[in-house]
């Protein structure tokens, strides 16, 4: 009797899980599935049911909508934003971890403090400050104001605390060189953290659009989630294309999501935790 | 001991300069601007202390944006936090294929926002699959889809940021299920309590802090919501937000940024008020538990 209820049970909750999971991943399979109908439509069921499939849609953007350049400026702006977030905030988070200061200590707080800040109260400064420095439309806008996130110093910061400073003070005792020190004995041992921070930061800066919308008009310039959103504005909606974009924008973060899933959720879950 | 100052300052530098420059200026200097006419394209601009904000509290067209900013809030959090954690105890404990559902649940977090509400935008339109859906179930629809009609279009970009964030949430609560000690369970198990009581008893209370940082920060994200509504009306069909608001008065035409600024600095203020107003009573209420 017993064992027939937990049977029942079971089943429910795989039924639910299953029905939950189906309204989850339902969207994107639907994007995935409108990228490939061929002509035009990509809006009912029956569209989508009776069409055949065709890559066409994919060779088009690339050839006649410059997807190429804007796959390209994301590649390039998420690559060294990734970099620059590892190596700085590996040098901030080592001095803050292992210097002891006032100066320090009150760095620290102010990273605290700029995580609390709501980002929407820059975003008429930055404006300006783009435009008066000249970096308004360029690369640089979309680079420089990212290359330190207050969250990587944080989470790096926890981590080398964590590591005792036995091996650094074997290795000065050695006779390295602080530099040698930094690069080659601690960082190598803070790769985990760092592993977190870089994904963290290229998917944030993947799929960032308000920004580097109003940091930037050119064409050229314009990043995928950026291109996708002035490619639906700028005609009447040609579903097929805008989701083959779409599925271009996508697929690189799901990759990376499928092989680094253990390093996203650490680093969501850090910054609970410690709350 | 050597001396650690010099180093330690070039060490911290980047960040010293990154706040200085992209978080100190901009915040100061946008108060600033908030108490002057500034208009971008005159480029010339005169103090006129308050009257921004005084403006702008007689502005139905921010007084509109503020209102659906606030439907948008509270009209979402309940329904993301609750789902979030159910979904969190649905796959807290080992079973065949946990690994897959997880990542189900979560695969929405990690796709860009402009890319789901493009597709989204797909299935609300006329015609689209939803509609086919809600024709087949014989709701009434509005004739030219759901993000073309006064009455539909706000809740309609609401449903879909639920469906979008909860698995990030649900990731939270599963980090904060997991802080709960096993020896809890196992002594209300050996007092005879059920699956119930035990969630009432041990799981809710201690998930409170975990709870209460959901709440949070989901508030203070969806007080800025911004990109969803740029992406699937323009603001239109009375789906205006005070994000929306403060990018159309500063950003386009008019080039208004002293008062964009101000509406910045109110919304700035109702979050930070919330927020804490937040903290307040939720941690009354865990002390009374």
């Amino acid at each position: 009797m017993v064992g027939c209820q937990n049977h029942m049970r079971t089943a429910v909750r795989y039924l639910l899980l299953t029905l939950m999971s189906a309204i989850m991943v339902f969207p994107l399979v639907w994007m995935f599935r409108v990228a490939f109908v061929a002509g035009g439509g990509g809006l009912s069921l029956n569209d989508l049911l009776t069409t055949n499939w065709t890559i066409t849609n994919f060779a088009d953007l690339f050839t006649q909508a410059n997807l190429g350049t804007a796959l390209f400026n994301s590649i390039l702006v998420g690559g060294i934003v990734t970099l620059g977030n590892i190596l700085f905030c590996f040098m901030i988070a080592y001095a803050l971890a292992r210097f002891q200061s006032r100066l320090n200590k009150i760095l620290f707080v102010l990273v605290l403090l700029v995580l609390m800040i709501p980002m929407h109260i820059i975003i008429i400064p930055l404006y300006l400050l783009c435009l008066k420095a000249g970096i308004y439309d360029s690369y640089w806008a979309l680079i420089l104001p990212w290359l330190v996130n207050p969250i990587g110093i944080f989470l790096v910061k926890q981590y080398i605390e964590s590591i005792p400073p036995s091996m650094e003070e074997a290795a000065r005792i050695d006779g390295a060189g602080e530099a040698r020190i930094l690069l080659r004995v601690v960082m190598p041992l803070c790769r985990p953290a760092l592993a977190v921070l870089a994904i963290q930061v290229f998917f944030t800066n993947w799929n960032s659009f308000l920004f580097p919308f109003i940091l930037t008009s050119k064409e050229h310039l314009r990043t995928l989630p950026v291109a996708l959103a002035h490619y639906q504005g700028h005609q009447a909606i040609d579903w097929p294309h805008l989701m083959a974009g779409s599925t271009v924008a996508v697929v690189p973060v799901l990759v990376l999501f499928l092989l680094m899933q253990k390093q996203i959720v650490s680093g969501i879950t850090a910054g609970a935790i410690k709350q | 001991m050597k001396s650690f100052r010099t180093p330690s300052l070039i060490l911290t530098s980047p960040w010293s300069l990154t706040f200085i420059l992209f978080w100190v200026f901009p915040v100061t200097y946008s108060l600033y601007i908030s108490f002057t006419d500034y208009r971008l394209l005159t480029g010339e601009y005169d103090w006129i202390g308050l009257a921004n904000y005084r403006e702008l509290l007689s502005d139905p067209a921010f007084l509109a944006a503020l209102k659906n900013t606030f439907i948008f809030v509270g009209g979402t959090i309940p329904f993301t936090t609750v789902f979030a954690l159910v979904m969190a105890l649905l796959v807290n404990r080992q079973f065949r294929g946990r690994a897959f559902f997880r990542s189900a649940f979560f695969l929405p977090s990690i796709t860009s926002m402009v890319v789901v509400a493009l597709i989204f935008t797909n299935l609300y339109a006329r015609g689209g699959y939803i509609a086919t859906l809600a024709n087949l179930a014989g709701v009434s629809i509005p004739i030219h889809g759901f993000l073309y009609d006064n009455t539909t279009a706000l809740y309609s970009i609401m449903a879909m940021d639920v469906w979008m964030s909860v698995g990030y949430y649900m990731l939270i609560f599963l980090a904060g299920l997991k802080a709960i000690p096993d020896e809890l369970y196992e002594a209300a198990e050996i007092n005879g309590a059920s699956p119930m009581k035990t969630f009432w008893s041990i799981t809710l209370p201690l998930l409170q802090p975990v709870a209460l940082f959901v709440i949070v920060i989901n508030s203070i994200k969806s007080f800025q919501v911004f990109v969803e509504i740029f992406v699937m009306t323009k603001g239109k069909f009375d789906t205006a937000t005070s994000v929306f608001f403060i990018y159309e008065e500063g950003l386009t035409t008019a080039f208004r940024i002293g008062y964009a600024s101000a509406a910045a600095y109110v919304l700035f203020i109702i979050i930070a008020l919330f927020s804490i107003a937040q903290f307040v009573l939720l941690r009354k209420r865990s002390a009374a538990w």
